[in-house]
């Protein structure tokens, strides 16, 4: 990693803006004057409702989207300047892996966009597979992977890269609840080992809850900051404690 | 959910295999047994009976003329193919991936596929009289439009969302062709690979009929012409009998090979 400093993987957005073309042609506003920061290291959740913007804020932090106005700092850098896209992994609602490709060539995907040598990405691959517990079944083909496995396979494919931010838009919102309870432990496991700033997107105002150490609720139409709500509760939270009952109560008030 | 994979079992049980052998070779057999019935009543030159034919068989296999003329066809049949493949996939993904190129030259796909084989073959004597070129150029014709619609068609299923994630890893774009392209494309190549083949080894016969001085239409001509009725039917055994073997032999394993991600998602 290049820039491997104090702040690696600290995130600022400062009075973004962004406008699509409507239906009827006219400017349409998805997101006014978004202000918010994010540690290094920590877990942070947008939730809002659908239409507030957050898959839009999501792919203005990973620079897919260039808003109209406010800019991005990641790790200290102005977005412009920042070179090391790379270290930033995307997770995205759906698995999209590729179904020509065993789980161990997936995962090897994430390292091809380089010129890191094959048996590196090999070995790499491998080790992430092993992280999220799915290293036996490296030769199977996606269709051969139940929902959680290819989800597993998704999340080791982003970890690949060892990145410094991993952004997740709705990462498990297909799985079953159980399944998705299981990604939950899955991740923070590897977080505190991987020391690793995650920002991801929610509907779910539980996930948010029991992931994050940050909650930034967006209202919607144009998506705007409502409430930031720091959740100082220990890990791991059961949402049928009183604590953390009473704050998902609190947010599903917000949204 | 059990976290158990669904591994399909591989093969078809031996019991029922060695059913379907049987159910061959009685059809076969069948088939030799109405031939044979059929050409007692009838001179040799109308409807030859097996015992002729395979006679005729063993006597151009033996005297070489079998082995040659096999190979020339299936030589300009090859270049053909090949010529056609190189020009039709990069024109079908071009053709995909840009959508105005595409609308412009949609028109000439359906023109071409409607111009007969026996038309290609005569314009190919006027351009290049009786010489191999004649029949690799008929083939080239008839297989390029077959291989540009298909590949045309796999461009329009690649999926978004593949691209996206490429773009995301900041994947350059000439590895997405490589990556995500072209295995989409692949399964849609190689079924228009497959008609194209197939339809160039029938055409090479109307244009080696008419334009050549060699290959297996040319001998197929001949024999008629000379009224060795056993000849003819022993080239055209030889035809049915080399695509069946290129059929199971080369194209169906290797296509199980290649698309095994594929085949077994679509039978769960």
């Amino acid at each position: 990693m290049s820039a491997a400093t104090a702040i690696a993987g600290a995130i600022e957005v400062r009075g973004v803006s962004k406008w699509f073309a409507g239906n009827d042609g006219q400017p349409l506003q998805v997101l006014d004057n978004i202000q918010l920061e994010v540690a290094a290291q920590s877990v942070v959740a947008i939730l809002g409702a659908s239409g507030c913007g957050k898959s839009t804020l999501l792919n203005i932090i990973s620079g897919l989207v260039t808003p109209e106005r406010g800019d991005i700092r990641i790790n200290g850098v102005a977005a412009r300047d920042f070179d090391d896209w790379r270290s930033i992994s995307y997770m995205f609602q759906e698995d999209r892996l590729l179904p020509w490709r065993t789980a161990q060539r997936n995962v090897e995907f994430a390292l091809e966009a380089g010129s890191m040598p094959r048996s590196e990405r090999e070995s790499r691959a491998r080790e992430s597979l092993k992280l999220v517990g799915l290293d036996s079944f490296a030769d199977a083909f996606p269709y051969q992977l139940s929902g959680g496995m290819r989800s597993r396979v998704a999340l080791a494919r982003s970890l690949v890269q060892e990145p410094c931010i991993l952004l997740m838009d709705e990462p498990f919102s297909r799985l079953d609840a159980l399944t998705r309870a299981q990604m939950h432990e899955e991740l923070l496991r590897i977080q505190a080992l991987k020391q690793m700033t995650i920002v991801f997107v929610t509907h779910d105002v539980e996930e948010a809850v029991v992931l994050a150490d940050h909650v930034v609720v967006l209202a919607p139409r144009p998506g705007r900051v409502r409430e930031q709500v720091a959740i100082d509760l220990p890990r791991p939270r059961d949402t049928t404690e009183a604590a953390t009952a009473q704050l998902t109560h609190q947010l599903k008030s917000l949204i | 959910m059990a976290e158990a994979p669904a591994i399909p079992l591989r093969g078809t049980p031996s019991r029922f295999r060695a059913g379907i052998i049987l159910q061959r070779l009685a059809l076969v057999g069948g088939i030799l047994g109405v031939w044979w019935i059929c050409s007692l009543g009838v001179p040799h030159y109308i409807l030859p009976g097996p015992a002729r034919v395979w006679n005729a068989l063993l006597q151009i296999s033996a005297s070489g003329d079998l082995w040659h003329n096999l190979g020339i066809t299936l030589y300009r049949v090859g270049v053909g193919f090949v010529l056609a493949t190189l020009i039709g996939l990069p024109l079908g993904i071009l053709f995909g991936a840009n959508r105005r190129i595409g609308e412009f030259f949609e028109p000439v796909i359906p023109v071409m596929n409607t111009v007969s084989s026996a038309i290609w073959a005569i314009f190919a004597l006027i351009w290049f009289g009786v010489s191999n070129a004649t029949t690799i150029f008929v083939v080239f014709m008839t297989a390029m439009p077959l291989i540009i619609t298909n590949v045309w068609q796999g461009t329009r299923t690649v999926n978004a969302d593949f691209i996206e994630l490429a773009r995301v890893l900041r994947m350059p774009s000439w590895k997405v062709m490589v990556k995500i392209y072209l295995p989409t494309i692949l399964p849609y190549f190689f079924s228009g690979a497959r008609l194209a083949f197939g339809f160039g080894w029938r055409v090479s016969l109307v244009a080696e009929t008419l334009g050549s001085s060699s290959g297996v239409g040319y001998r197929l001509r001949q024999a008629a012409d000379l009224i060795q009725t056993d000849q003819v039917f022993a080239w055209t055994l030889t035809l049915v009998v080399m695509m069946a073997v290129l059929e199971m032999g080369i194209l169906r394993p290797l296509e199980d090979h290649l698309f095994r991600w594929k085949k077994e998602a679509e039978q769960q």
